[in-house]
Parts: structure tokens; sequence; C-alpha cells
């Protein structure tokens, strides 16, 4: 479980997250929605340690993610905003390295990396050099190597960004069978159909703002758009939409 | 550092070697910064046995032989030399190139030897031309040895001792420009041997950072739960291993090439043994965490590779003054200077090197303090990795 209260962010003179609450529960998925440049990525980094919040409090299963970060950490797997690759080693070398970094060794590492290649539809390629890999691959590996510790929290920035159909479906895939799992998956996104798809719960963010939460169906009846895509315009106050 | 944490140090270690190790162009810089050395010096040295070689093995052209057949005889008897007719137009033959040196005997030789008056020699030669000038130096004292020969045997002749005519007693010390230039060769040794350190190292401490930063792979990195003192640890000690790789690759080398190259026939009492190949690698190992720990600082500070390489530009140059220095103006060593990264290395090659073996206690600490800032560096470094700006800046 993921708990946000009150989260702020500024640089400079730009308030990037600003008083940002929410709940994200196990066994569900949360959508964080909103335009580019809302502040969903920020959120986020601030969710994963790499940046501190200048104010708020992050609990990642009741760890404080501000004060004990490496223990927030052991409870997340994420796949960031920028999750380059190392073009020189392989998709099962990049899973094998942060297995490890993350303490799993021996069999136990190499039947969860199998599992994960076998998940993914990645076996064919996996011990090929991540340098000619598509798009679609990619994510894939980045995926893979983000979960490899099987964590209770999975964290995902735009996952499906750029990607094709076919890969589209297999990172849908993945969330729906961690959230089945009973994990805590928090996603972000800026398209609509990808998150009323997915998700349990939608929290619409704008201008570093929380503008609307709840599930697709609350979000129709706070707006009164009948179609969701409506509804995130409205939401989001990009433009003014005629009903 | 507890259990777990040195477990990931040792697999960031071992996961950027294999990256590095797949890397074609990092092998080559590796090969190409301690192939480079060695083989200079081994170039220097064999052009300049070879020069020695042609002074020592001269071939005289001689016009008008005929004149002074007592002399030429003489002269053939000389070891390393051979007398061949002599071109008909000397001073062309030398302005062009053709002959170094040409020796010319006039007419009035014989008649003069005869009666016992200076007989004259000519030596036609440029002076503005390298090789000539040793060459004419030889040939001349060879005429000279005739000179006093023959004047020894004309008073022995006479009833008077040589003696008397020897007022003075010249000896020569020599100190040839073979053998300053030979000692010039050799003072390179220690600049070629720490650049082998730093160009070693620069492939994992430019791609282990900036590199890691350009990729954007820094992020998901960073987002495991290892330490970042662990993480920016095992990046260190895969550098330093890299590093110290190429090092003893130069110092097998030089071992190899100076087995090899006579330097005793250049006249040089100069030994590059075990016990030399020891000293040199002790003195400069030391060397390689602290470099690599430098140069990863700097690195990270770099967004992309094309940075990063030119702020290690930037240090290699300040790497290369003290070496440089040496070269010029040859160091005295002081105790202060072994405290000093870089001058203390060079300071202990140049005794190494000389002959000197400096005390064990100067090795230990200079090891020391090049660790101990390495340390530092480090401790930057993983500084650095916490900063937003340098994770997430581009």
């Amino acid at each position: 479980m993921i708990r946000i209260e009150n989260l702020h962010k500024r640089f400079g003179d730009v308030r990037a997250v600003d008083g940002v609450t929410f709940t994200a529960p196990d066994g569900a998925v949360t959508g964080l929605l909103g335009p580019n440049g809302a502040g969903k990525t920020t959120t986020l980094r601030m969710l994963y340690t790499l940046m501190r919040p200048d104010e708020g409090r992050i609990l990642v299963d009741e760890v404080d993610a501000v004060t004990d970060p490496q223990g927030a950490r052991l409870r997340l797997g994420v796949l960031p905003d920028q999750s380059g690759l190392y073009p020189r080693l392989t998709a099962r070398e990049h899973i094998e390295y942060f297995g490890e970094l993350q303490g799993i060794t021996g069999a136990d590492l190499r039947n969860r990396v199998d599992h994960l290649l076998k998940m993914l539809d990645m076996t064919s390629i996996a011990d090929r050099r991540t340098a000619g890999y598509s798009h679609g691959e990619r994510t894939k590996t980045a995926l893979a190597r983000a979960i490899v510790h099987n964590p209770k929290n999975v964290l995902l920035d735009e996952p499906t960004n750029g990607l094709d159909v076919m890969s589209t479906r297999a990172v849908r895939e993945i969330i729906r069978r961690l959230k089945s799992e009973g994990h805590t998956v928090l996603f972000s996104s800026h398209v609509m159909q990808e998150v009323s798809a997915l998700c349990d719960t939608i929290v619409v963010i704008a201008r570093g703002k929380i503008v609307a939460s709840g599930s697709p169906d609350d979000l129709r009846a706070q707006t009164g758009h009948q179609n969701l895509e409506d509804a995130f315009v409205a939401l989001s106050g990009v433009d003014v939409v005629p009903s | 550092m507890n259990p777990t944490s040195v477990a990931q140090v040792l697999v960031v270690f071992r996961t950027e070697l294999k990256n590095w190790g797949r890397d074609r162009r990092s092998l080559i810089s590796v090969l190409v910064g301690s192939l480079f050395g060695p083989l200079i010096i081994a170039f220097m040295f064999n052009t300049m046995a070879n020069r020695q070689r042609q002074v020592e093995d001269v071939k005289i052209p001689v016009v008008g032989a005929e004149h002074a057949p007592a002399l030429v005889d003489w002269l053939r008897q000389q070891p390393g030399i051979e007398i061949v007719a002599g071109p008909d137009d000397p001073q062309e033959a030398v302005r062009s190139k053709r002959e170094d040196v040409v020796v010319v005997i006039p007419n009035d030789f014989a008649e003069k030897f005869t009666a016992s008056k200076p007989a004259p020699v000519r030596f036609v030669s440029d002076s503005s031309s390298q090789t000539a000038r040793p060459r004419l130096q030889r040939i001349r004292g060879l005429f000279q040895r005739y000179n006093s020969e023959i004047a020894s045997l004309r008073l022995i002749g006479r009833g008077i001792s040589p003696v008397v005519a020897s007022p003075l007693q010249l000896e020569d010390v020599e100190v040839s420009s073979a053998q300053q230039r030979a000692a010039q060769i050799l003072s390179f040794i220690p600049l070629f041997i720490m650049m082998a350190a730093f160009t070693g190292a620069m492939s994992i401490s430019t791609d282990s950072t900036a590199g890691e930063r350009e990729r954007g792979s820094l992020e998901a990195l960073l987002i495991n739960p290892a330490p970042r003192r662990a993480i920016a640890a095992g990046k260190w000690l895969a550098g330093t291993a890299t590093s110290m790789l190429s090092v003893i690759i130069t110092g097998a080398l030089l071992y190899a090439i100076f087995e090899y190259i006579p330097l005793q026939d250049l006249g040089l009492r100069f030994r590059l043994g075990g016990p030399q190949l020891m000293g040199v690698l002790g003195a400069v190992l030391p060397l390689c965490p602290f470099i690599v720990a430098i140069q990863m600082y700097l690195a990270t500070f770099a967004k992309s590779f094309k940075e990063a390489q030119s702020y290690l530009s930037l240090l290699m140059m300040v790497q290369m003054v003290p070496g440089f220095l040496a070269t010029m103006y040859p160091l005295s060593s002081k105790a202060w200077m072994y405290f000093v990264p870089w001058v203390g290395q060079q300071v202990l090659l140049t005794d190494v090197l000389g002959g000197k073996a400096p005390s064990v206690v100067f090795f230990i600490a200079t090891a020391a303090l090049n660790i101990a800032i390495a340390a530092i560096a480090v401790q930057g470094t993983t500084a650095l990795l916490q900063r937003e700006k340098i994770i997430f800046g581009r």
C-alpha cells in the first residue's frame, strides 16, 4: 500500500507538485492521470525516493520514504521515466544484475529470471545484447528487471508510452497479473483509454494538484460527461468542452 | 559496510567489468595506452643504436690514397674502418649529401712527409649535418693517433723521448650526445607508465558515470536498495582493475624491451630487471585507485561521454606536468615530494630507475596517501549521486 499526504515540490518558482494526497491500496491498480507537465513524474520520483519532497509524507507499507528511503526502496519495484539499458549486456544479464543487487542469488535468481522472460515472451531474445532491441523489447526488459525481486508495490511511469499493440498488451497483462497476486500497482499515463481499461481508481492530476479521484464511473458522475475523455479534459482544465 | 553491501559492491564491480570487456573501443584504448610508451622507447633506442653502429663502422672515401700508401695501410688495419676510393669532386659530393666526410690527400703529401715537414690532409665535410659530425670526429681521431705515432717515432729516431713532446696528458671523459639522449629517453619512462594508468581507467570512469546519465540508466540503478556508496565503490574498483591491468602490461613490455635492447652498446649502465620492475609496479599501482577516483568524481558532473572526456583530458594534462618537468629539470627528491600525488610517483620512479631504491617507508607512505585521497573522492562521488541535479539533470 502506498499513502501520499500533502506532497509539495517546488523547482524555482514553479510548484511542480502542490499538495498531492492519495492512497493506492493493495490488490488494486491506481492510475495517475494527467496531461504532460502535470506533476505525475515528479510525484513518482519523490515516491521512489530519488527526489526529496519539500513538504509532505510518503508511506510505503508504513515505511516512511522520506526518513528511510532505503527501506522504502526495498518494498518498491519501479519502471522509471528514464529506463535506459546497457547496450552491451543481454536482457537476461540486466535482470540478473538487478536481482543480484536485491540480494537474490543462485537457483532462486535463475528461476525468477526464466519465469519473467517467459511471462514477457522474451525467451528467444534473452541472450542477445540489448543494443539491437526494439522499443517494446527495451521496455519489457526494464520492466522485468524492475520486478525481479517480486516487490509488494510496483510503480510504472508511463509504461505503455510509444509501444506497439502487442507490447502494450503484454504490459497490460503483467499489470493485471500483479493486481491478481495482491500487489499495489500505481502507474501514470496521459492516455485516458489506458487508464480506464486497467484502473480500479483514477487519480487525476493537473498543475500539481489532484483535481478528482475515484472509479471511472465516479468520474463520469462528477463531471457530468458520459465520455471519459471529455471528463478528463474537463477535469484537467486544459480546454473547455461543451457538454 | 555490512555483508550485503559488500556483496552489492562485488555485483557492481563484476557487471562493470563485464560491460567493459565487451566494448572493443575500450579494449583498444587500453591496449594502445599501454603499448604506446614501450613502443616509442623501443623505437628511439633502436634508431640510436643503429646510428651509433654507423659511426663505429666507418667507410672512409679517400681521394689521392696513392700519395700516402703507408698511412692508408695503417688506416685499413684499424677495426671497423674500410677505405674506398673518393669521388672526383669531393666538395660537390659532400654538398649534395652523397658523402658525409671525404679525406683528401694532396699531391705534395709524400714529398713533405719524407722531408719531415707537416704533410697536408684535408677533411671535406658539412658540419651542419647531424650524421657527419660524429663521423668526422671519429676520422679526425684516427688521423690524430697516426700523427702522434709518427711524431713519437721521429723523436725516438733523433734520440729524444716522446714523453718530452707531451707536456699535457689529455684524457677524454666521454659524455657523448648519444648517452645524453639515451638518458633523456629513459626519463620518459615514468611519464609513459603513469599515462598507462590514466588511459586504462578512462573508459570505465566515463562509461559508469556520465555514460549512465547519458543512457538514462542511472535512475533505474539508483532505485535499487543498494546504498549509493556500494554502487560508487563497485564502479571505482572496476576502474582500478583496468587501470592496474594497463600498468602491468606496460611494465611487462618495458621489461621485455630492455631484455633485448643492448643498452651497454650505447654506453648506458641502466637496467630494468626484476627488482626494478617490482619497484615500478610498487610505485605506480597505488596511483591507480587515486586516478580512477578523481576521474570518476569529475566525470559524474558530466552529462555525456563527450563532456566527461573533455574534463578528463584536462586532468591528463595536470598529471603530465610533473613528468614533463622532470624530463627537463631533473628533480632532486625532497621528502615532501613523496606526498604529492603524481609528483610522488615521479620521484619514486626516478629513484627506482636510477638504481637507488628508495626506502620501503616512502612506498608505503605514498600509497597510503593516494588511497586515502581516493577514498575521499569516492565519498564525493557518492554524495554527487544523491543530488537531484545529477540524477535527473540533462
